[in-house]
């Protein structure tokens, strides 16, 4: 599934309290665990570039990330997967880099860089030995404003896109799957479609179509910069200032006016008749926005479902009634209200039907039993857990302080959101249990093997529900 | 991750061989100016700005591992770190899949998928339930020459951990009803991943690249082997490879080496040693010319592999081979990448990667494209492996790739599993403890003929192989002109047979 789930987060100066329960023959007082407090330096230039900055000398290394605030969910109708082909332009070359140097200048000194786009943000970044900064910070300002892109190049990238669908696509078993559940859980909003678009639309993508994309959503009011890592704050801000400080603002204010999805008010069940061994069922039900209050329960409560092999569901599905290979539910969290999956992947003989039935029970089993605080605290351990693992390297903190600055609008989030966490009750996951998990919220894809090897691409077979 | 440029599984491989510490030698930095100003003369004459001078560079510290051998055996590595409150315990067991028995394929697989699922005094649920209480991460594997069992804790549950990975490494006990049921999982897996182009396509490749050495059968096993498989089966590889003398723990983290060390001791002493398993003996390079092609209709894409001879991991060749490698099919714009991707548009992602056990080792390339342009790719492909076999590299290309090798060890020691990794591939292949310190200086040292020489000495046309997995009606009849191919559908496969295709 080629999106991105945005799952653990970087935390502040949080003290989880020695609560942790006694385990049998283990009697031993859990100490408190404490996060060490990350201090950011954020700062907006004239021409509207934010820039977060972290200073960490734990190895010298330093991560540099752009954030655009523009991904596929600020495409149009029939120019899907714009967002993204345009992401793979930003490295074919400027004025003053050539088409293949880019990634030569961050190789060479033993860095690593590549860029990812998601419904909504496109994200360029370089992690390299610290030396490298000014090289960085003047590789990216010139990419911001300089972009000089050919129609040999554009239709080169074009193919190279197209094969990144196949790939990741069209090609894999149970590659669409997903695809076919967002085209029918969402009517209106652009969610409605893959990042990577459609391969009739990328057929379409016209290089006139560049400079407008680039002069609308390049531009330094429409950035993120965020550096972490071996750094001296000072010099730090002052080579931003130097690279980015003359970049023109942009003169067009990037258009707001996403469509909303209207609730759903009834089950949507879609079947596929696919070439593959195994039958399998993904269930999306809509859920609010990364961020929100209701976001940290339903959170909280997929590890409850999923997390570890005494989860719930991967308990009742794969060990007790060993009807499914995986079995798994996890919330894709983004800047507008998304989905929250069940799927699983069953074994021979076993019908999707027989899946949801198991399912089913758990999350009736949430809405009608409070959850116990040692199950609970388990969920939250985990989280705390993530929030550790992710603190261990500078590109991960990266990612935590861009996303928190960009998406969730407060790069302190780093800082205060295991809080949020940890003030969940059992209550609160049972409210959002019975608000969120009900069938006429729900879009059910089955996917039923067709047996037969070489039959021809997936054929969607129906279209049920009322 | 969405719609990503490269592929992680690229950049992980990358960074596998990618090592080294300190920092870019200054002359280094001066011959990427002057090779910059030949590009400028080149170009068009228009003005052009170029990136400012890197800052000094910082040295790396690499963390300076404890070692100390129980009296068991039992070789145990202790780093410290603390940064954060974690503690990361690593147990290897210096046997994997190459130590399945031959009519077995996947038994250290299926051995180290057990070891979470019950020991004599704590069933697989209250594993499960204790793991995940206290926020613990355990991972259990086998790939080739070891497998691993780790579990990560925040360090207020040091006690807890070695107690808990002591028991599973010592004491698993191979349930019948917990067997049956990985076992089942496994199956189901296998018979997800055989309808995988990608999957199907790395190991018809391993089966011929690597045929008539333990590494030639698929890590996971086939359906056939696990079929058969028994608890008696996986009892008699756990016995005979899992003790002190063939296993090497590495503790990472927030924990004082004294501590590790005498938590150690008192979680391991009690392990009783055996003696040490016989390893195979060191295997001939096999690889012989073929050209094999499997069929999916349904595919919209071809998945290509080319296999040529590579080096075990302790070859004398090995380093200067991992440099031929990086310009071959390194990360980013390496030959592969440019001749494919950049210039063509074929494909997404073009790479190589050496393959180096203990006893075998291939040199493997790795691609895909759109189906009608398959036997293009391959020529293209193939053509880069020539142009490696048959002119010596730049003296640019080899700066870059030292460049990157020695740079990139400072991203490469960052999480406290990483670090694990790292230490514990010296133990397992018995290098010295001080091979990521020296590492930098002997990458510099390499010049470019001596790498040309490494690389061109092991590839040629006439021992490569070339396995294509896709629907084969589009390109069947210029296939031929590769020369004498095998044909197989790809319900026929078996990834245990000499000849995938035929019968058994």
């Amino acid at each position: 599934m080629s999106r991105k789930y945005h799952k653990s987060h970087a935390a502040g100066s949080v003290v989880l309290a020695a609560t942790l329960f006694l385990l049998a023959g283990i009697c031993r007082v859990a100490e408190a665990v404490t996060l060490p407090h990350t201090t950011i330096q954020t700062f907006t230039l004239p021409n509207g570039l934010d820039a977060c900055l972290v200073e960490d000398h734990q190895s010298p290394v330093v991560d540099v990330q752009v954030w655009y605030h523009v991904g596929s969910k600020n495409e149009v109708p029939g120019r899907t997967g714009f967002a993204h082909l345009f992401e793979h332009l930003m490295f074919d070359g400027t004025t003053n880099v050539g088409a293949e140097e880019f990634s030569d200048y961050v190789i060479r000194s033993g860095g690593i860089d590549n860029a990812y786009t998601t419904e909504d943000t496109t994200v360029f970044w370089e992690t390299t030995p610290s030396s490298q900064l000014p090289v960085v910070l003047w590789l990216e300002a010139d990419r911001m404003r300089n972009l000089d892109i050919t129609e040999s190049v554009f239709n080169n990238e074009r193919e190279v896109v197209e094969e990144e669908r196949r790939l990741r696509f069209d090609n894999p078993p149970y590659g669409t799957v997903v695809e076919t559940l967002y085209q029918h859980a969402y009517t209106v909003h652009p969610y409605q479609h893959m990042t990577i678009g459609s391969m009739h639309d990328l057929d379409a993508a016209r290089i006139e179509d560049i400079r407008d994309f680039y002069d609308t959503y390049y531009v330094p009011n429409n950035a993120t910069l965020v550096i972490v890592g071996d750094l001296d704050p000072v010099e730090a801000e002052s080579m931003i200032r130097k690279y980015f400080g003359p970049l023109d603002r942009g003169a067009r204010l990037p258009s707001n006016n996403i469509p909303q999805e209207p609730p759903q008010t009834a089950k949507r069940l879609v079947k596929l008749d696919l070439n593959v061994a195994l039958p399998a069922f993904v269930e999306g039900y809509h859920m609010p926005a990364d961020g929100t209050p209701d976001a940290y329960p339903l959170r909280l409560a997929s590890n409850i479902l999923s997390e570890g092999e005494s989860s719930r569901i991967y308990r009742r599905l794969v060990y007790d009634k060993q009807i499914a290979l995986e079995a798994q539910s996890t919330g894709n969290f983004t800047e507008d209200p998304n989905l929250f999956f069940v799927f699983a992947v069953l074994n021979q003989g076993h019908a999707p039907a027989e899946g949801e039935a198991e399912v089913e029970a758990e999350l009736a089993r949430l809405k009608t039993q409070l959850v116990s605080d040692a199950e609970l605290q388990k969920a939250k351990n985990e989280t705390l857990r993530d929030f550790i693992l992710s603190r261990q390297s500078t590109q991960t903190r990266g990612d935590e302080l861009g996303y928190a600055a960009v998406v969730l609008k407060d790069p302190n989030l780093v800082n205060t959101e295991l809080a949020r966490f940890l003030a969940v009750t059992p209550e609160d996951i049972q409210r959002v249990a019975r608000q969120y998990f009900v069938a006429e919220n729900m879009t059910l894809v089955e996917v039923h093997p067709n047996n037969t090897q070489g039959s021809g691409p997936a054929s969607e077979t129906g279209t049920a529900g009322q | 991750m969405s719609a990503q440029r490269q592929s992680s599984e690229f950049w992980s491989a990358a960074a596998r061989w990618a090592t080294a510490m300190s920092f870019l030698p200054a002359a280094f930095r001066q011959a990427s100016v002057s090779c910059l100003a030949v590009l400028l003369l080149a170009g068009p004459a228009l003005a052009r700005d170029f990136p400012p001078e890197a800052l000094p560079a910082k040295p790396l510290v690499l963390p300076t591992p404890a070692v100390r051998v129980l009296p068991n055996g039992l070789k145990v590595v202790a780093i410290e770190r603390h940064l954060l409150p974690l503690l990361t315990l690593r147990l290897v067991v210096k046997s994997g899949a190459e130590s399945d028995p031959a009519t077995l394929p996947g038994t250290a697989q299926l051995v180290s998928a057990l070891l979470t699922e019950g020991t004599p005094t704590r069933s697989a649920s209250q594993i499960a339930e204790t793991i995940d209480s206290i926020g613990g991460l355990v991972d259990t594997g086998a790939g080739w020459d070891e497998s691993y069992l780790s579990l990560s804790v925040l360090n207020d549950h040091e006690e807890l951990a070695f107690d808990l990975l002591s028991d599973m490494a010592m004491h698993s006990n191979f349930a019948p009803a917990e067997f049956e049921r990985k076992r089942r999982q496994t199956i189901s897996g296998l018979e997800v991943v055989h309808d995988d182009a990608d999957y199907v396509a790395d190991a018809a490749l391993r089966r011929l690249a690597f045929l008539g050495t333990a590494y030639g059968h698929p890590e996971d096993g086939t359906l056939a082997s696990v079929r058969r498989m028994t608890p008696e089966d996986l009892r008699a590889f756990y016995e005979r490879y899992y003790h002190p003398s063939n296993t090497v723990l590495a503790i990472v983290g927030d924990i004082n080496t004294a501590e590790a060390f005498e938590r150690a001791e008192k979680c391991f002493g009690a392990w009783a040693n055996r003696a040490a398993p016989v390893k195979a003996a060191a295997s001939p390079e096999v690889v012989s010319h073929r050209i094999l092609a499997i069929d999916k209709p349904d595919a919209v894409q071809t998945e290509i592999r080319i296999g040529d001879p590579g080096v075990p991991r302790t070859d004398p060749d090995y380093l200067a081979l991992s440099i031929a490698d990086q310009i071959l099919g390194g990360p980013s714009e390496n030959r592969l990448f440019k001749a494919l991707r950049s210039h063509q548009g074929l494909t997404y992602g073009a790479s190589s990667e050496l393959l180096s056990y203990q006893t075998a080792g291939v040199w493997l390339v790795k691609t895909f494209t759109r189906t009608p342009e398959t036997l293009k790719s391959v020529h293209l492909a193939l053509e880069q492996i020539k142009r490696m076999h048959d002119h010596a590299i730049t003296a640019e290309e080899l700066q870059t790739a030292q460049g990157y090798l020695i740079g990139h060890l400072a991203l490469d020691f960052e999480s406290s599993d990483d670090v694990a990794s790292h230490t514990l591939e010296l133990l397992v292949y018995n290098l010295p403890l001080d091979y990521w310190n020296r590492f930098p200086e002997k990458i510099r040292a390499l010049t470019a003929e001596e790498v040309w020489n490494a690389a061109g000495r092991r590839l040629a046309s006439e021992n490569n192989i070339i396995v294509l997995v896709g629907s084969l009606s589009g390109f069947e009849k210029d296939l031929k002109k590769l020369g004498a191919v095998e044909f197989i559908p790809l319900a026929k496969v078996d990834f245990a047979s000499p000849v995938p295709g035929g019968s058994r």
